[in-house]
C-alpha cells in the first residue's frame, strides 16, 4: 500500500511531505472519532427500552411524552408517571427494580439527551404535533429500538427539506425558526 | 523508499499521529455536549416543561411597593415586569425592578447560616447549620439584659413588620427600629406639622395641571417613581380625566442641580441651595397679596407673610422678581395645581420648614382632598405603625453612644446597610466594636454584615412570604401578597421564618404560636378578609383570588372637611439653612443624590444597573463629580480630571464632569458606588460622598442633612476619564436637536445646554 504514495512523497519537498501527511491525520483521526464515538446512542441511567413499550406493548408515544401536544418540549414522564403502570406491571425486572429505587428516594433520573438542538433555534413540539406529523420523521422509528439513537441528522436541511415538501406558510423564512 | 530514510520516516509517523490526534479532539470540541432531561419525581401541580407560569408578587427593591408579574419556566425566575392590576405602577416597573433577577441568582449571595470564626472584618466565617446559628443567637439574646436587645431592620411593613412587634414585646425590649438611608422624615414630620396626619398623603399628579416641585425628583426616586411617571405622563400629553380635561399639564422643577425630572419639566429653576422654602413663601405672599385666596383666615395668612415679598425673597433665593409673582399667577391659576418637596431641598437644616411653606401653597390655592392636589391617605390595613419605627439620624447617633457605652448585648440587622449609608463621620463602624453579639440576616456580605458574628442568611424577596401595604398609598387601602415565585435556591430562610425560628427557641411559643411566616400571613389576612362583605367562610378563594390578581383594594376613600393644625399659620417661617464648613475654605456646597441605577448603594451588585448610562450623564461604572463648565474653567480643571473632594469630615477622589445644569457654587455627585463589601461587582468601584458628609441634622425632624456639606475640591494631577455610552454631549453645528426659543421663557434662567460653557446669569449675580 505504501508503495503507490512514495512516488507522490518523493516529488514534494520534505517540509510539505510533512503537512500532506499531518493533513491526512487530522481527517482521518476526525472520521475516526465520528465513527467511533459518535455520541447518537448514549448509554441511560435505565436501560429502558422503547421496542417493549411503544413495540410490543403499543402504548401510544403521546402517553408518556404528554406535553408534546401543548407545549415546546415533549417531556420526559416523571417518576411517578412509571410507577403508575410498574408498582404492578414487571415489578420484578431488574431494570424496573433500579427505578423503583429511584421512586422510593424520591430522586429524579437524569437521562441523557439524544434529540437536541443547538438553542439558536427555536421549535415547538405543539406545532409538530397539531400539524399531524408522525414522530418517527424526525426521531426514527423508536418504536424499534432497544436504546434509542438519533437516526435523523437533527441539522437545518431536514427541517427546510420538510418545511419546502410540505410548503409550510412562512416555513423557510429566517425568522420562523431563529427569533 | 529510497528517498525516505529512517528518519524521514519517523518524522512522518509522528506527523500523521500528531495529525490524527488533533482530528480527533477537533471533532471531540465541535460535538454537542451532552445534556440531560431530568424529570421531577413528582411534577408540581399544573406544571409543563416548555411553558411559562407568571406569578404575582411585590417588588422588594426599594420603598415604593409596586405589584410584579415574574415569568418562571421549569421552576426558575425568567423575567420580571409590572402587575397590571396594581395602582401603584399599573404594569410599568424601573429598572431596579427588573434587576430583581440578579439579586436572586447573584453570585455573591449567602448561601447558608456562618459564624464568625476570626477578628470581626476578616470574612473569616465558616459554615454553620440553622439549628447552630439559632441556638447560638437564642442563648445570646436570653443572656442579654432586655432593653440591651437591638433589632435593627430595613423598613418593613405589612406582617412582617407586625411579627417584629409581637417578637419586641416578648423579648421585652423596644429598641426595634427601622432604618433606610433615604426614608423622608422632613416630609412625614412637615405633614404632621401642618396637617396633623400621620401618613403622608397622595400628590396626584397624574390630574394636576402644574407641579410646583421644590427638589423632590419624583420621575426617579421620590416616594413611588414608577407611580410619578405614570402621572407624569398622563397630564403632561393632556389626557382626558376627572379635572385636567384635555389641558397639557406644566411642569416646574426648583432643583441646584437638574434631575431627571428637572429635564423632564417644562422650566429649570435653581434656587441657592437651602433657600427653597423661602421660595415658597415668596410665593405663597404673592398669592395672598393678589388677593387669589379668599379664605376665611386669609388675614391670618396675610400677616404671617407680610415679611416675604418679592423683592427680599428674590435676594435670599437668587430667583428674580419677575419669576417668582409670575410662578405664583401660574400656579394660582392652574386649578388644581400642585407643589411637592423633598429630595436636596428637604434634607437642609431647615427641610421641614421648606417642606411645611410648600404644603401651604397647596393649602392656600385650596387643592386639599381634591382630584390634581394632596389626597390624604387612610391608615394602611395593617403594619402602619411601623412608620414610627423608622430611625432617624440622631435615633441612629443615639444607638451609635449605647453600643459605645457598652449597653448594647445583641445587635439583629435585617437587610440593611448603616455602615454603608451613615457618614463616616457618625463613629458607626467603630460603635459596631463595642457590641458583643451582632447578627446579620442579611441576603448579601455587605459593610454591616461583615462585622457580624453570626449570619442567619434571609431569602431574597422572590424566594419568600410576605406581603406589603404601600406607604404612601394611592389614596385608598391596597396590600398584596409576597409568594415565592421559585424554590429557594439556597439554605436561606425568610426573615419571618428566622424570627419564628428564633421564637421557638426561646420559648414565646404561647404569644406567638405560628411556625411558618406562611401561616402568619394567612391568619393575617383572614382578618382584612374579614373586614369585606364576602360570604364567612369562604376565606380560601379570596387568598387565592388575592394571589392569583396579586393585589387587593378597598374602595374607602377619605373625606371631610381639611383642617390644620392650630398656628401653623402664625408660626410660618423658614430659618436659615446651616452648613457645615466655612465657605472660603469649603467654596461648594455637596448636592449628593440618589443613583437612578442603584439607589442608596443596594443595586451596586448587580450587573445590569452597573452597565445601566446614568440618564443625565451616561456614565456607567463609577461615581464622578458633577460641576459648572464655567466654574471648572476658572479652575482649570477639564472633563476627566481626577479631583479630591474634601469637607471637615473626610476626603475622596473621583473625576470631574462638566454638568452644564448645575449651579456655579454646586458640586453634585451621585450615591450608591464606593463600597468596600457587597461583591464582586460592588467592591471598589468609585467613591461614597456618604462619607464624607458633616452630620449635620435637619432641626425639627433629626433627619441628616444630607445636603448641608461644603467641599473644596483639589486637582490630585491625575485623570480617570469615566466611562460614558454616550460619547460627545454637545452637538457640534450638528443639530441633532432641534430648538426655538420661547417667548414666555425668562431670561435669567433658559439653561442652554447644549452651549457649554454655561452660567446660571440669576445665580451668580447675588451669590453672598
Amino acid at each position: 500500500m505504501g508503495v503507490s504514495i512514495v512516488p507522490t512523497l518523493k516529488v514534494l519537498k520534505p517540509a510539505a511531505r510533512f503537512v500532506v501527511v499531518a493533513t491526512v491525520g487530522i481527517v482521518a483521526g476526525y472520521f475516526a472519532n465520528a465513527a467511533f464515538f459518535p455520541g447518537t446512542r448514549p448509554e441511560q441511567p435505565i436501560a429502558f427500552s422503547h421496542r417493549i413499550h411503544a413495540g410490543d406493548n403499543e402504548i401510544p408515544c403521546l402517553y408518556c411524552h404528554v406535553q408534546a401536544r401543548r407545549s415546546i418540549s415533549a417531556g420526559v414522564p416523571s417518576v411517578n408517571k412509571c410507577m403508575g403502570c410498574h408498582l404492578e406491571v414487571a415489578a420484578n425486572r431488574p431494570q424496573v427494580r433500579l427505578l423503583a429505587n429511584y421512586w422510593e428516594n424520591r430522586e429524579p433520573i437524569s437521562w441523557v439527551k439524544v434529540h437536541d438542538l443547538p438553542d439558536f433555534v427555536h421549535f415547538t413540539h405543539k406545532r409538530h404535533v397539531a400539524a399531524g406529523i408522525e414522530c418517527q420523521t424526525c426521531h426514527g422509528p423508536v418504536e424499534t429500538m432497544e436504546v434509542v439513537s438519533r437516526e435523523a441528522p437533527m441539522k437545518m436541511g431536514l427541517c427546510l427539506d420538510c418545511h419546502r415538501k410540505n410548503e409550510v406558510q412562512h416555513g423557510i423564512d429566517c425568522w420562523t425558526c431563529h427569533k | 523508499m529510497a528517498n525516505v530514510d529512517r528518519r524521514e520516516f519517523l518524522r512522518l509517523v509522528g506527523a500523521g499521529g500528531v495529525g490524527a490526534g488533533a482530528g480527533f479532539m477537533l471533532a471531540e470540541s465541535i460535538k454537542h455536549p451532552v445534556e440531560y432531561l431530568i424529570p421531577y419525581p413528582v411534577p408540581p401541580e399544573e406544571f409543563s416543561p416548555g411553558i411559562a407560569t407568571w406569578y404575582n408578587s411585590v417588588c422588594g427593591m426599594c420603598p415604593a411597593g409596586c405589584g410584579i408579574s415574574v415569568r418562571t419556566r421549569e421552576g426558575r425566575a425568567k423575567k420580571i415586569e409590572g402587575n397590571p392590576l396594581h395602582p401603584v405602577n399599573q404594569g410599568r416597573l424601573c429598572a431596579l425592578g427588573q434587576a430583581g433577577l440578579q439579586v436572586l441568582y447573584n453570585p455573591d449571595r449567602l448561601t447558608g447560616p456562618m459564624i464568625q470564626n476570626g477578628e470581626r472584618g476578616d470574612d473569616a466565617f465558616v459554615k454553620a447549620t440553622w439549628e447552630d446559628g439559632l441556638s447560638r443567637t437564642a442563648e445570646r439574646l436570653a443572656a442579654a439584659r432586655r432593653d440591651g436587645i437591638y433589632v435593627l431592620s430595613q423598613g418593613v411593613r405589612g406582617h412582617l413588620a407586625n411579627l417584629f412587634e409581637l417578637f419586641m414585646g416578648e423579648l421585652g425590649s423596644d429598641r426595634l427600629l427601622h432604618y433606610d438611608f433615604a426614608h423622608p422624615h422632613p416630609l412625614y414630620a412637615a405633614n404632621k406639622r401642618f396637617f396633623g396626619e400621620h401618613q403622608l398623603p397622595y400628590y396626584d399628579i397624574r390630574n394636576t395641571r402644574y407641579l410646583l416641585s421644590f427638589g423632590a425628583d419624583y420621575l426617579t426616586n421620590w416616594l413611588s417613581p414608577v407611580h410619578h411617571s405614570l402621572g407624569f405622563g398622563h397630564s403632561r400629553q393632556g389626557n382626558d380625566s376627572s379635572s385636567n380635561d384635555g389641558v397639557r399639564g406644566r411642569f416646574v422643577q426648583i432643583e441646584p442641580r437638574m434631575s431627571i425630572s428637572g429635564a423632564a419639566a417644562d422650566e429649570w429653576i435653581p434656587a441657592r441651595p437651602g433657600t427653597e422654602g423661602f421660595l415658597a413663601l415668596g410665593i405663597a405672599h404673592h398669592i395672598v397679596a393678589d388677593g387669589r385666596y379668599a379664605g376665611d383666615d386669609a388675614s391670618l395668612w396675610r400677616t404671617a407673610l407680610a415679611g416675604w415679598s418679592s423683592g427680599r425673597v428674590a435676594g435670599l433665593t437668587g430667583v428674580s422678581e419677575g419669576t417668582i409673582s409670575r410662578l405664583a399667577r401660574e400656579f394660582a391659576r392652574a386649578e388644581p395645581g400642585l407643589a411637592i418637596g423633598g429630595g436636596a431641598a428637604g434634607n437642609h437644616t431647615n427641610g421641614v420648614d421648606t417642606l411645611v411653606a410648600v404644603n401651604a401653597l397647596n393649602y392656600l390655592v385650596g387643592n386639599i382632598g381634591k382630584a390634581g392636589g394632596v389626597v390624604f391617605n387612610p391608615d394602611p390595613v395593617t403594619g402602619g405603625s411601623a412608620i414610627d419605627r423608622q430611625a432617624n439620624y440622631r435615633t441612629m447617633q443615639n444607638l451609635i453612644e449605647n453600643a459605645r457605652d457598652g449597653n448594647i448585648d445583641v445587635l439583629i440587622v435585617n437587610n440593611t446597610n448603616p455602615a454603608f449609608t451613615l457618614p463616616r463621620a457618625s463613629g458607626f463602624r467603630e460603635a459596631l466594636a463595642a457590641i458583643p453579639t451582632i447578627v446579620s440576616l442579611s441576603s448579601f456580605m455587605d459593610e454591616t454584615t461583615l462585622m457580624a458574628d453570626v449570619l442567619l442568611p434571609s431569602h431574597t424577596y422572590l424566594e419568600a412570604w410576605g406581603d406589603d401595604m404601600p406607604q404612601p398609598g394611592v389614596g385608598f387601602p391596597v396590600g398584596a401578597i409576597s409568594q415565592p415565585v421559585v424554590a429557594p435556591l439556597y439554605n436561606s430562610r425568610s426573615t419571618g421564618d428566622i424570627i419564628l425560628g428564633l421564637v421557638g427557641k426561646l420559648g414565646f411559643n404561647e404569644a406567638i404560636p405560628w411556625t411558618s411566616m406562611e401561616d402568619f400571613l394567612k391568619d393575617g389576612w383572614r382578618e382584612i378578609y374579614e373586614r369585606g362583605s364576602r360570604e364567612p367562610g369562604d376565606f380560601d378563594s379570596f387568598w387565592r383570588d388575592v394571589l392569583v390578581s396579586g393585589v387587593w383594594g378597598e374602595n374607602a376613600r377619605r373625606g371631610g372637611s381639611v383642617v390644620i393644625a392650630p398656628g401653623v399659620i402664625e408660626g410660618m417661617a423658614v430659618s436659615a439653612p446651616r452648613f457645615s464648613g466655612e465657605s472660603g475654605e469649603y467654596p461648594f456646597i455637596l448636592h449628593a443624590y440618589l443613583s437612578t441605577a442603584m439607589y442608596d448603594g443596594r443595586g451596586a451588585n448587580l450587573p445590569w444597573m452597573q452597565e445601566l448610562p446614568d440618564p443625565m450623564t451616561s456614565i456607567v461604572y463609577g461615581t464622578w463629580v458633577e460641576m459648572n463648565p464655567a466654574t471648572a474653567n476658572e479652575m482649570g480643571l477639564a472633563d476627566g480630571d481626577l479631583v479630591r473632594v474634601t469637607s471637615e469630615k473626610g476626603s475622596i477622589e473621583a473625576p470631574v464632569v462638566l454638568f452644564p445644569a448645575i449651579m456655579p457654587d454646586v458640586v453634585a455627585m451621585p450615591i450608591g458606588q464606593g463600597h468596600d463589601a457587597l461583591g464582586r461587582y460592588a467592591r471598589n468601584r468609585g467613591a461614597n460622598p456618604i462619607e464624607i458628609l458633616a452630620p449635620e441634622t435637619e432641626s425639627a425632624s433629626g433627619n441628616l442633612a444630607t445636603s448641608a456639606t461644603r467641599v473644596a475640591l483639589v486637582a490630585t494631577g491625575r485623570r480617570a476619564a469615566p466611562v460614558k455610552t454616550g460619547g460627545e454631549s454637545r452637538q457640534l453645528g450638528r443639530g441633532i436637536v432641534q430648538s426655538t426659543g420661547s417667548r414666555s421663557a425668562p431670561a435669567g434662567h433658559s439653561a442652554k445646554l447644549n452651549s457649554i460653557p454655561i452660567i446660571v446669569e440669576s445665580a451668580v449675580v447675588e451669590s453672598a
